[in-house]
């Protein structure tokens, strides 16, 4: 029971990165990035080539993928989105549609369809408190996550910086008005955005394991912890991604909590598979977009006038 | 115009020749394969122009929709052994079946959520064709799907199979052709353009999307079918993403709205993996570029490319339109009514509070008919408000409006509209590519009772769209606009577009004509146009509201006038007492510069 615990809160940490990134771009643009799952799955093959080679715990990797990953976000802002910034925004959703496909295929000609395993963040055995046999891959997560959450949290709030790349999020014009470089905010956004992304690939390259396919899965994750926290907003971001990541553990562990029921009913195990609690993901999603399309928690989002 | 006209029929054959000699030529098994394949996809990039192009949704779901139809077909053929008619039309039934079941949820959100959503239909699709292999094989997939067999008829592979799925392209063509061409399609193209206008024309955006989106997925439904006769196998691979991918690659490529676009495109991505063989994978890292390339400098693909070298020839339209009869529903004559007491539209307590604020506070005024009516007040004194909450945009918290004795307080916005109030906006909202004819005549939307069933069966002229035009082309005339008819509304000075935008209210017929500033940006003499065109409307028994700043401007039109001032009305009467009224001059200039006036 700890142990599921410390999966939702660890996956859920992972995916908060994941949805505070997309969230940031969100808000800075206006325009949905499409190619965010990508950047997981480059974030996670740099991660496990990295590792496999230099024989190092991601943490030591941790920097090279962000400062590459932020590389990679600032250059897909400068191609998919800077020159179609003032076009529709369906026109930004589909170039990010097509960064995404050049971005997870240079990852299949480069590092080959195979899945990788990246390297665990400290290590990969297990730690013992008490009765409880804890996993030091879901610890140091949860630890890592809230670091850089922090750090993104100090660098937005705590800086220059981070005032100007507010401001643009806040009211385009109003900064532009007072000399902000707004180009140069969203190209720094999409960086850390892409950063953030990374971090999770190579939390998740190393959790699960990672192909150069995976992108859409976690795009959609991302987007339903978006969507269901509310649109726009950070904290409903985070909120969005832990309720996506209990469904995810506690969904597909539900026959083992419930023994009684899997004997009830036969077909109860298949209902629950990992696949299976996808799906169900998915049509709590539709359903609380019927009837909250606001999101849970999350201030009214714009609807057609 | 002529020679471009000329051209453009010379190019278009051409194109329909090489099109054609193209199988003759390349004609081992294996090309004609491939060009079985591109009609394939070409029927699924026309379904997907229907969302995509007419309605300008981004759809993600068109793959989905293509690759659980294959799915269908394959399950259906292979192993209970059904045959074409049946597994066909179960095909499309399903993804119609599938997309309302998406469309419930999702269609009337905003652009990005419809995206997203549609997204998951197919990730939910391909995880359930890998993990239920009992039914369909799994990540390997069913194969023996067998050749269409159609009234008895096998048809062969090789040219059978390529003339019968290019017979399905054709089909799908003249499909989206008609949905187009008529008063329907002009809808469409206001849906796009602009949601907000299209409701104030009693045109439901929701509608016209859910019924283009079915329409999409049908057609997909189509093409997912063939395919799996096509390549005699279906397996996840038909609902992964990249599908998805190059349909919007071949809808971008070829042109959003144009049929021959997405043949095209369809060619063209089919092929492309063959010429770039040399390549390998890295091809779509090709595809992909020249997709965003596109985006960048060419947005509305090769037909927009097309179009803009050799343009369409617009036919002499208004000579034609003006010859054929008079419509026999508009008011006769100039005569002049004199405005009656009987109250035509009343507004009874009307209440709207946004987050505690009170924007309207028990508001309560009638309109008499035939009458002029100014609403004023300072800013954010709730006029704008109060023409939402009449128009449907806002639902009011507490109150009632009643035009002509129903209570249409909680209608949407095309329900008020199509019960007769009209209504401009304060910042323009008419469809700038459009004509001005054609922007006056899709008003006419609802009374010519055009929908998508009877836009598939109209012949060769569609006698709503000539009907709703020449009845435009009279409200026109009325306003001296006649003139420029065919002129594209973008390119026209802001009062034309003015004036262009209240002749389209008017083309609605309605009883009660609410305009948002219609002074607002207007020089004197246009103004004194504009006052001289809005009393001949009411003299006729138009029944107007004007919301307005400009005082000069109301003082000789306005018949009534109510004063509101922090949401709560606090005047109302002849515009010479409102002018007296102290409390009005409070509002408009404060307490004690009021008090000090008064001294």
């Amino acid at each position: 029971m700890t142990q599921l615990l410390l999966n939702t809160l660890s996956l859920g940490a992972a995916y908060s990165l994941l949805a505070i990134g997309f969230v940031l771009v969100l808000n800075a643009t206006g325009a949905v990035n499409l190619a965010h799952g990508s950047f997981v799955v480059v974030g996670g093959f740099l991660a496990a080539s990295l590792g496999a080679m230099l024989k190092l715990p991601g943490a030591i990797v941790l920097p090279v993928v962000l400062s590459g990953m932020m590389l990679i976000g600032g250059l897909l802002s400068l191609a998919a989105y800077y020159p179609l910034r003032n076009r529709p925004a369906v026109s930004v959703f589909i170039s990010t549609i097509s960064m995404g496909a050049i971005l997870e295929t240079a990852t299949l000609l480069v590092f080959g369809p195979s899945p990788r395993v990246g390297p665990p963040i400290l290590s990969g055995g297990s730690l013992r408190v008490g009765d409880a046999v804890l996993n030091v891959q879901s610890l140091s997560t949860i630890v890592l996550a809230i670091a850089l959450v922090a750090l993104q949290y100090v660098i937005f709030s705590r800086t220059v910086l981070g005032k100007r790349l507010r401001a643009v999020a806040e009211d385009r014009e109003m900064a532009t008005a007072l000399g902000v470089n707004v180009n140069v905010m969203i190209l720094i956004t999409f960086g850390i955005s892409a950063a953030l992304a990374g971090a999770a690939g190579l939390i998740f390259a190393n959790t699960f394991y990672i192909t150069p396919g995976d992108g859409e899965a976690y795009m959609i994750k991302t987007y339903v912890a978006a969507t269901m926290g509310g649109w726009g907003s950070l904290r409903g971001a985070v909120a969005g991604a832990f309720l996506v990541a209990a469904f995810e553990v506690l969904v597909p562990s539900l026959p083992v909590i419930l023994p009684w029921a899997v004997g009830a009913l036969p077909s109860f195990g298949a209902l629950f598979s990992p696949t299976a609690s996808t799906i169900w993901l998915y049509l709590a999603f539709l359903v609380v977009l019927f009837f909250r399309p606001q999101g849970l928690f999350g201030e009214a989002v714009q609807q057609r006038a | 115009m002529l020679r471009s006209a000329k051209l453009r029929l010379v190019v278009g054959l051409a194109a329909l020749c090489a099109l054609a000699s193209w199988p003759l030529v390349m004609s081992s098994p294996y090309d004609l394969r491939l060009f079985t394949l591109a009609g394939v996809f070409a029927i699924l990039a026309i379904g997907y122009q229907f969302i995509f192009g007419y309605v300008g949704e981004l759809s993600l779901s068109q793959g989905a929709f293509f690759g659980f139809s294959a799915y269908v077909t394959g399950i259906l053929a292979a192993k209970a052994g059904l045959d074409f008619a049946e597994t066909f039309l179960a095909s499309i039934v399903a993804c119609v079946l599938l997309a309302v079941l998406i469309s419930i949820p999702v269609l009337r959100l905003a652009s990005h959520y419809f995206a997203l959503a549609t997204l998951g239909v197919g990730q939910v699709l391909l995880l359930l064709a890998i993990d239920w292999q009992s039914l369909t094989g799994g990540a390997i997939g069913l194969s023996g799907v067998p050749l269409p067999k159609l009234f008895g008829v096998q048809i062969g592979r090789g040219w059978p199979l390529l003339l019968f799925v290019w017979s399905f392209v054709l089909f799908a063509a003249i499909v989206a052709h008609q949905t187009k061409r008529g008063l329907y399609g002009l809808a469409c193209h206001v849906v796009r353009q602009n949601a907000v206008a299209a409701r104030a024309l009693a045109i439901d955006p929701d509608a016209i999307r859910f019924a283009m989106f079915l329409l999409s997925a049908a057609i997909a439904g189509v093409a997912g079918a063939l395919h799996a006769h096509t390549i005699r196998i279906v397996s996840p691979e038909g609902l992964d993403f990249k599908v998805m991918i190059a349909c919007l690659t071949m809808a971008v490529i070829g042109g959003r709205t144009h049929v021959w676009g997405a043949v095209a495109g369809a060619l063209l991505v089919v092929h492309l993996p063959e010429w770039l063989r040399g390549f390998e994978q890295s091809y779509v890292i090709i595809t992909s570029s020249v997709l965003i390339l596109i985006l960048i400098l060419a947005p509305e693909g090769l037909a927009g490319f097309v179009d803009r070298i050799l343009p369409v020839a617009t036919p002499e339209r208004t000579s034609t339109v003006a010859a054929s009869s008079r419509p026999s529903n508009l008011p006769a004559g100039e005569g002049v009514l004199m405005p009656s007491e009987t109250p035509i539209l009343a507004i009874r307590h009307l209440t709207k509070t946004f987050g505690g604020v009170h924007a309207l506070n028990n508001v309560s005024f009638s309109l008499m008919r035939g009458s002029i009516t100014a609403v004023i007040g300072p800013n954010g004194s709730g006029k704008t408000t109060l023409v939402n909450c009449m128009t449907g945009i806002y639902r009011a918290d507490a109150g009632e409006i009643v035009l002509g004795g129903n209570e249409i307080t909680s209608m949407s916005s095309d329900e008020i509209a199509a019960r007769g109030v009209g209504r401009t906006f304060q910042n323009l909202r008419l469809v700038e590519d459009m004509s001005v004819l054609d922007n006056v005549a899709v008003a006419r939307f609802r009374s010519e009772e055009a929908s998508l069933g009877k836009a598939m069966l109209t012949g060769r002229r569609d006698s709503r769209l000539e009907r709703a035009r020449s009845h435009a082309l009279h409200v026109l005339r009325q306003f001296g606009l006649d003139k420029i008819a065919d002129a594209r509304c973008g390119s026209l000075p802001h009062g034309i577009k003015r004036l262009v935008e209240i002749a389209r209210a008017i083309c609605l017929d309605p009883v009660v004509l609410l305009l948002d500033e219609p002074a607002a940006g207007l020089n004197e003499s246009e103004q004194a146009e504009l006052a001289g065109h809005l009393e001949g409307l009411a003299a006729r028994g138009l029944t107007l509201l004007v919301i307005e700043h400009n005082m000069e401007f109301l003082k000789s039109l306005a018949t009534h006038m109510v004063c509101l001032d922090y949401g709560e009305l606090i005047a109302s009467g002849r515009p010479s007492a409102i002018y007296q009224d102290e409390r009005v001059v409070e509002a408009y200039i404060g307490r004690r510069h009021a008090a000090e006036l008064g001294a």
